[in-house]
């Protein structure tokens, strides 16, 4: 039986009166040029602008997928597919979600290599209102695409407000390998670890702020071979998930979570081609 | 319902401004073609459906109303738990028709409704003769998403029951549960929102333990959740522990209490992470959408539920159809039937006044969903919305929910509101009394 006080709940007023004191002006950094010039929902947000550094992106060839409704802004499913060939010569190497109604909208920042075989991810965010949710994919030849969602959030007056974590720490990894995936067509693999991940922005119940404590990166090699990498921020889920691909080939899949604490976890399973 | 849309005055003023075009039109004929008020089709005789049809009449005694519903007892999904805790007797939940006929001069036809047209405006009937609208009703409810739970087709539910529309499947679940050994496992596994009924699979598991410490004391409850939290979670996980000991476990989306596979043959599930649950008794609550007449209208999107004008309840996409009740994206008011009921209510008023050519007065909403753990150990939600920015919103300040320090006295007054509460809503719903 856990019961737990909200980490980051989808609620609105309470999230501003426990953040509004930490943030100022919040994150979405917006100048008044940029805002003037912005066409796109991309182009008013500043970690986004630098990110693109000046090229134009292409809106084809990625989807990012969410919940047009959601109920709980403490945990919203996410995915990010990229149309690649995942080749030595031409794959994606990174994926970057912001959310740009979040006080700090980072959400997540993937890498992946052609190791990985598929250009798919997907995790649980957390959205602090209603908003825009951007997905910006750049590949090995420099090509960046761009997707956006509006995401509705709600609280519905039946559901809770929770969505938080009772673990302390890093607990219980999990992870989910087919047991004979077939060679040549990309293994889908889900992992899950217990962790609060705490905002920093949210008070206990005496009143004070309870610390930052996140899971920051997350690893994945086969064989000492980088195979996808994550970067979290606050803005991912108490007990992080995750899902992506790896190209099946024998060997041992090495999984590691890292707290900002620099306290880490390993999992290892071995992979088995059919 | 109490808090139901406007304020009186308002209400008198439009009765008497469209009183006054009132023409009864001649059954059959469409009524635009005789000068009457207009022809209004409700499909669906639920909580929606029902309420909907009746305010019609209530707002406008002229207009010509037909409800279009296959059975002629109505079994609500709300106490059918208390029906499997062993509290109720099912028929207790059932309703019928005959206000709706004898009373308000509704035309009710037990019948499907196979297709809709809206472009023309018409609603094809199970024998194939079609109805033609000024305004059409849909109050759909839901509809199983058999392709959404590896494993979980039609005919698995006939061995892993859903009972989440109450009737055959209710009857089933509660033959196994009493065929079940003391000593086996009740497991439930509840969705990801949305869904109909929020608390309803954490009332699901208080009644089935009810049953079972009454009469298999032996035996365990397993819950299997694709959430990591639940509506009055801290109500329902006190209420267990105090009532029940540790009788029932409640698995959460994040220590892998997401089911991903049913082999209903075995009564054993899989979760996401690779860990197999067996069962005595295997209720699945499965993934859904809005019902299927919805999607033949063309008012759902992407989600399979259907957007509305929140003002209004009509659909965003197809016009001259409103959509009530379960099916709608109506958040943050939850998939309840005090919410049906009251959406119905402020549907009912945009058609009397649309047809009417009137504007509407400002609407809103009130929801309780009250939830019973033991006899005589109820717990409850509240909430008001109205439209603010173009959206449905909580009313701030409105609603609330039990306290969790609460005395016995409290819990025991709680349960005998919620038969109150029931009985009420029926009565307005379907005009019927407890017997």
């Amino acid at each position: 039986m856990r019961l737990t006080k909200p980490v980051f709940r989808g609620d609105r007023r309470s999230f501003l009166r426990s953040g509004a004191g930490v943030l100022g002006v919040g994150g979405l950094l917006l100048s008044a040029p940029s805002l003037l010039l912005a066409r796109q929902p991309w182009e008013r947000l500043d970690v986004v602008r630098e990110l693109l550094d000046g090229s134009e992106p292409s809106t084809t060839g990625i989807d990012l997928d969410l919940p047009l409704v959601s109920e709980d802004g403490s945990s919203v499913s996410l995915s990010v597919s990229v149309d690649s060939p995942m080749s030595d010569d031409d794959y994606v190497e990174s994926i970057h979600v912001f959310g740009a109604g979040n006080p700090n909208p980072e959400i997540a920042a993937f890498r992946l290599t052609p190791a990985a075989g598929k250009a798919v991810v997907a995790t649980r965010v957390r959205l602090n209102e209603s908003q825009t949710v951007i997905a910006v994919a750049r590949t090995s030849r420099g090509e960046m695409k761009v997707a956006t969602r509006d995401v509705r959030v709600t609280v519905s007056g039946c559901l809770s407000r929770n969505g938080d974590s009772s673990a302390m720490g890093l607990d219980n990894p999990r992870v989910r390998v087919p047991p004979n995936p077939q060679a040549g067509n990309p293994a889908e693999i889900l992992t899950l670890i217990n962790h609060p991940m705490e905002t920093g922005l949210r008070e206990g119940e005496d009143g004070e702020l309870i610390p930052k404590r996140i899971v920051e990166r997350f690893q994945v090699e086969l064989d000492g071979d980088p195979v996808f990498e994550a970067e979290l921020y606050q803005a991912v889920s108490a007990n992080p998930y995750l899902r992506f691909h790896v190209k099946p080939r024998a060997g041992e899949l090495r999984f590691s979570w890292t707290e900002d604490t620099g306290e880490t976890v390993e999992v290892t399973e071995t992979l088995d081609p059919a | 319902m109490k808090h139901f849309i406007t304020n009186r005055r308002e209400t008198l003023k439009l009765l008497g401004a469209t009183g006054a075009v009132a023409a009864l039109g001649s059954w059959g004929v469409p009524a635009w073609s005789n000068g009457g008020p207009g022809h209004v089709v409700v499909v669906g005789g639920g909580f929606g459906g029902a309420t909907a049809a009746k305010y019609l009449k209530r707002y406008n005694p002229a207009l010509q109303v037909t409800l279009v519903e296959p059975v002629e007892r109505f079994y609500t999904c709300p106490f059918t738990n208390l029906y499997l805790g062993g509290l109720r007797e099912f028929e207790s939940v059932g309703h019928d028709y005959r206000e709706l006929k004898d009373r308000y001069g509704v035309n009710v036809l037990h019948t499907t409704a196979q297709d809709i047209d809206a472009a023309a405006h018409t609603v094809t009937l199970g024998d194939g003769s079609t109805l033609r609208y000024d305004r059409l009703v849909l109050s759909p409810g839901i509809e199983i998403r058999w392709d959404a739970l590896e494993g979980y087709g039609e005919d698995a539910a006939e061995k892993a029951p859903h009972a989440w529309k109450a009737g055959e499947q209710t009857l089933l679940l509660k033959r196994q549960l009493e065929a079940m050994d003391d000593g086996g496992v009740f497991i439930l596994s509840a969705p990801a929102n949305p869904f109909r009924c929020p608390p309803g699979p954490y009332e699901r598991v208080s009644m089935v333990a009810h049953y079972l410490k009454t009469h298999k004391p032996r035996s365990k409850v397993l819950l299997l959740d694709s959430k990591d939290g639940f509506s009055k979670q801290g109500l329902f996980m006190d209420g267990w522990a105090e009532v029940y000991g540790d009788m029932i476990e409640w698995v959460s989306l994040s220590d892998d209490g997401r089911v991903v596979r049913v082999d209903a043959d075995r009564l054993e599930v899989e979760t996401e992470f690779g860990e197999r649950h067996q069962a005595g008794v295997l209720n699945v609550v499965p993934p859904q959408k809005a019902g299927w007449i919805a999607d033949r209208a063309g008012v759902t999107d992407e989600s399979g539920w259907v957007p509305i004008k929140p003002a209004t309840f009509e659909s965003t996409q197809v016009s001259d159809i409103y959509v009530v009740g379960d099916a709608t994206v109506a958040a943050p008011m939850p998939k309840s039937g005090f919410v049906a009921n009251a959406q119905a209510k402020v549907a009912a008023m945009a058609i009397v006044s649309s047809l009417a050519e009137r504007e509407m007065p400002p609407a809103s909403w009130a929801n309780t969903c009250y939830s019973i753990i033991a006899p005589g150990y109820g717990i409850s939600v509240a909430g008001v919305y109205s439209v603010q920015d173009g959206a449905i919103a909580e009313v701030e300040g409105s609603g609330g929910i039990s306290p969790r320090d609460a005395d016995p006295d409290f819990r025991r007054r709680e349960a005998e509101h919620a038969v109150g509460w029931y009985n009420a809503i029926c009565q307005d719903t379907w005009g019927t009394r407890p017997a």
